[in-house]
């Protein structure tokens, strides 16, 4: 499949989609105007992806350093994808960057870790940034 | 306005330590070029990081509240995006805390639902708001909703004091109401 990527704007961030090195990663900020409008043709590429992964071994990186209401909603979509993907035998290492001293994400990657059991997950935390 | 009611106006900001205020229209792009500024004041004021992300957080959700659902809409209602409609939106210091207030015309048959949505969270403890964010987002989106329904939840997650809300008449349109949000962080 052909690498689907989207360059970061100001309010969304980039989505580098590697499926023929089976790497998926998010990196920046995420607050467009309409998030189903923008994670719609990113959970679409990654679900026609996902179907055709059989015994695969995937790594996903997300590293968000602040996502609004509307797209954590589309983000947990994506989870769920992933996740489902992970119970058909795929192996999906999901990489949770998150900064040393943000609450919100570690919660945030709690409830994933709660919510999707079959992922593997992998808390990366990175040096609070200086101010 | 003159010179001299302009000054006073702005003193009269400046003395209530009000950091940031516009009123006017948002779009996309204003929201992104305030984020900005806020982001680059809060940082050169040495604010901390965790409070810093609470103030944006608080920030994107009501200036995008505004965004969607201001009653006072220069776009097509219809339009899927693009949309560019009015409010005001101010950041102010009292003390160690920071506040931010937002206002926009609502509908006058939106009242009740909106009072719905927020009065319940203005009663919830800490505990309570996280349960109930966990709650809506598992749940699918409610329909009268652009985003996911979780933005007053997440301003009630980020503040540290309950929520306020007030809606007063709106002096130029009586089919309106100015429907004001206020977070303490």
């Amino acid at each position: 499949m052909e690498h689907f990527f989207l360059p970061a704007s100001p309010t969304s961030p980039e989505v580098s989609f590697e499926f023929s090195r089976h790497a998926l990663s998010i990196r920046g900020e995420s607050y467009p105007e309409n998030a189903a409008a923008f994670y719609g043709p990113v959970i679409d590429s990654a679900r026609a992806y996902l179907a055709l992964c059989d015994g695969q071994s995937i790594d996903v990186h997300v590293a968000l350093a602040y996502f609004n209401s509307s797209s954590t909603k589309m983000l947990f979509a994506l989870f769920d994808a992933l996740n489902d993907a992970a119970i058909f035998g795929n192996e999906v290492r999901l990489h949770w960057y998150r900064d040393e001293e943000d609450e919100t994400i570690l919660e945030f990657g709690e409830e994933l870790r709660d919510d999707f059991a079959a992922l593997e997950f992998v808390d990366c935390v990175l040096p609070a940034r200086q101010a | 306005m003159q010179y001299p009611q302009f000054q006073e106006f702005w003193h009269a900001a400046s003395k209530r330590q009000v950091i940031f205020f516009y009123a006017g229209y948002f779009s996309q792009h204003v929201v992104s070029a305030i984020a900005e500024t806020i982001k680059a004041r809060l940082n050169a004021a040495g604010t901390a990081g965790p409070t810093s992300r609470r103030i944006f957080s608080a920030f994107v959700e009501m200036s995008q509240n505004i965004m969607h659902y201001s009653a006072d809409a220069l776009t097509p209602a219809a339009q899927p995006d693009r949309q560019i409609r009015g409010g005001a939106f101010c950041i102010g210091v009292s003390g160690d805390q920071f506040y931010l207030l937002c206002a926009n015309p609502v509908a006058n048959a939106s009242v009740e639902a909106i009072r719905g949505k927020i009065a319940p969270l203005c009663a919830m403890t800490v505990d309570e708001i996280k349960s109930a964010y966990r709650t809506a987002l598992r749940q699918a989106a409610p329909e009268d909703s652009k985003g996911a329904g979780l933005g007053f939840l997440t301003m009630a997650r980020d503040a540290s004091a309950p929520l306020t809300f007030q809606f007063l008449p709106d002096s130029d349109d009586a089919g309106r109401t100015v429907f004001c949000i206020a977070a303490t962080i």
